[in-house]
């Protein structure tokens, strides 16, 4: 459309002035098509087409001839599209069909204003005023048919072949026209992927507002899915609360990383996780789950060699004496009873494995080397830790 | 988003690469920090890689890795300096809140407490300068999926190692 209006701007060398008195004439016809169609209420292709004819009659005069019949072409469509897809009932007299010529009109007057700028002082002193009479008479009219087709919905339907400019101005122009009806609108262009918006009464409808409304129904609906992940998040109302009940959960969620890479660097006092120690993870039926089979292969005789450890040297009740001397030096203000406790009941919760002597007192060796060479705070020390496996042990349970 | 079990194991699987790698190039008696710094910072190159740079948070993680090297006292000279400008912002920007106090409404007050917290919350994610208003709620979404699920396996490791250092504790 724009194309082609250009191609009439640029191509035929008309004055301003006469198409200025092209726009007054074509202003004078709408306004002739408005009163009669108030007046009496034809049916709307008797209007339009009379309309149309008008327009035809004066363009030729001053207008190029190669540019109107697209035009015409798109009235038509614009007349022929809406019935079929909104209104199938005949009799009565629709009005939207007239409202969407009506919306057609006031774009064509946009687009067309923009091409020249010496035209757009003629021509948008007469759009506003085409659009207020139309708005005023769309509004008269959808008033007076409302008792009629309550359910239907206004349908804009956008020229196919339109450009963009085009497009926006008539899909703006369908929101002004919406503006005031209390019908939910449905603004929809034959775009492969239009949006849907839907416009309550009382909300603004310009291009602008509609897209900052859908952006925030996107937000508040991502909102909602945080709400669900968030514990403790669901009780509480405002976005406000719910951003600082996320803030909070990050945080602690960021400190628990800091806290766990601390207890490893704690545990572990070289920083080489070797598989086939990550394998003795098996102890645990739920972490098993989580290894993948692939891993298993570089360290397989290892892994093998420790599962049978695992498998025949169960231990029972009665743990070696050296052993639990051991775990006397290593947890020093440990009493013995109460490690004594701690190992039956683990012995009793788990199916614990046990080492080799030696290879128990080179874990133990280094453990404590790496405690009194490196612990700065008391935090990690064995006292703390064996309550911490066991609570986690119990967590896993 | 993938299976989650598959996110863990593939996490893991970077993070034990990752490990190895650390431990072979540095020296074999680190500090205590030292070694904590750099459990953190591979857990957290290893879940940002797992996810693949689909997300800025990820990218973000990535690049400050790269650019800071793995000295963590840079980044906390950094954090001081970043905190002691906004302290500075705070603090010219008080007196201009008493003053438009008087005038201010209801919706005033509560959109200007949602703009504290989104910033708030933009410090919290890493890269989090960046992103608009829209994404920042997707992007958290995705961050504390992505924590959870390294928090988890963090803690398996965790209490695998103990149990390896002393089994029966």
């Amino acid at each position: 459309m724009l194309h082609c209006l250009n191609s009439n701007a640029s191509g035929s060398e008309m004055t301003v002035l006469e198409r200025q008195r092209a726009t007054i004439k074509w202003q004078h016809n709408n306004n002739h098509h408005q009163g009669y169609s108030s007046s009496s209420s034809p049916s709307p292709s008797s209007s339009s087409s009379i309309s149309l004819v008008q327009v035809q009659s004066s363009s030729p005069t001053c207008l190029a001839a190669g540019a109107w019949p697209k035009l015409d072409n798109n009235f038509l469509m614009g007349f022929t599209s809406s019935p079929s897809s909104g209104f199938p009932l005949p009799p009565p007299p629709p009005p939207t069909t007239s409202a969407a010529s009506f919306d057609l009109n006031s774009a064509i007057s946009r687009t067309s204003s923009c091409p020249l700028p010496s035209l757009a002082e003629g021509k948008e002193t007469t759009t506003p005023n085409n659009k207020r009479k139309t708005d005023k008479f769309h509004n008269t009219k959808v008033v007076a048919s409302d008792n009629d087709n309550k359910d239907k919905r206004v349908k804009v339907a956008a020229p196919n072949d339109s450009a963009t400019v085009g497009k926006k101005g008539t899909q703006a122009c369908g929101d002004n026209s919406n503006k005031d009806n209390s019908k939910v609108s449905e603004v929809q262009n034959q775009k492969p992927d239009y949006i849907h918006v839907r416009a309550r009464r009382g909300q603004a409808t310009d291009s602008h507002s509609l897209a900052e409304r859908v952006r925030r129904e996107k937000i508040s609906e991502r909102m909602k899915f945080l709400q669900d992940l968030v514990p403790g998040c669901n009780k509480i109302t405002g976005k406000a609360g719910m951003l600082d009940e996320i803030i909070n959960y990050v945080q602690s969620l960021q400190r628990q990383v800091e806290f766990l890479s601390m207890k490893l660097a704690a545990v572990n006092p070289r920083l080489d996780f070797n598989m086939d120690d990550l394998f003795t993870r098996e102890v645990f039926p739920a972490c098993a789950a989580s290894f993948p089979a692939i891993e298993m292969s570089p360290n397989m005789a290892n892994t093998a060699s420790y599962l049978h450890f695992n498998s025949s040297q169960q231990i029972d009740a009665g743990i070696n004496p050296q052993d639990i001397s051991l775990r006397r030096t290593i947890s020093a203000p440990v009493s013995a009873p109460e490690t004594f406790l701690d190992s039956s009941c683990f012995t009793q919760t788990l199916p614990s494995s046990t080492w080799e002597g030696d290879f128990q007192n080179l874990y133990s060796v280094a453990f404590d080397q790496a405690r009194a060479a490196s612990f700065p705070s008391q935090l990690f020390t064995g006292l703390l830790e064996p309550s911490n496996l066991k609570m986690e042990m119990e967590m896993e349970m | 988003m993938r299976n989650q079990r598959s996110v863990k194991q593939e996490f893991l699987r970077k993070w034990i690469t990752g490990l190895r790698r650390y431990s072979c190039d540095e020296k074999k008696n680190m500090s205590f920090l030292e070694r904590k710094k750099a459990i953190k910072l591979s857990a957290d190159i290893a879940m940002a890689s797992t996810r693949d740079k689909t997300t800025r948070w990820s990218q973000a993680l990535i690049a400050n890795a790269s650019s800071s090297g793995d000295t963590l006292t840079g980044s906390s000279k950094n954090n001081s300096s970043r905190s002691r400008k906004k302290m500075l912002m705070m603090r010219r920007r008080r007196p201009k809140v008493k003053s438009a106090k008087k005038e201010m409404s209801a919706s005033c007050i509560a959109k200007r407490l949602v703009e504290k917290r989104t910033r708030k919350l933009k410090n919290l994610l890493p890269g989090g300068e960046s992103i608009d208003e829209g994404c920042l709620v997707e992007e958290t979404l995705d961050y504390i999926e992505s924590l959870r699920a390294q928090i988890e396996v963090m803690r398996y490791l965790v209490t695998a190692s103990q149990l390896i250092i002393n089994p029966y504790p």
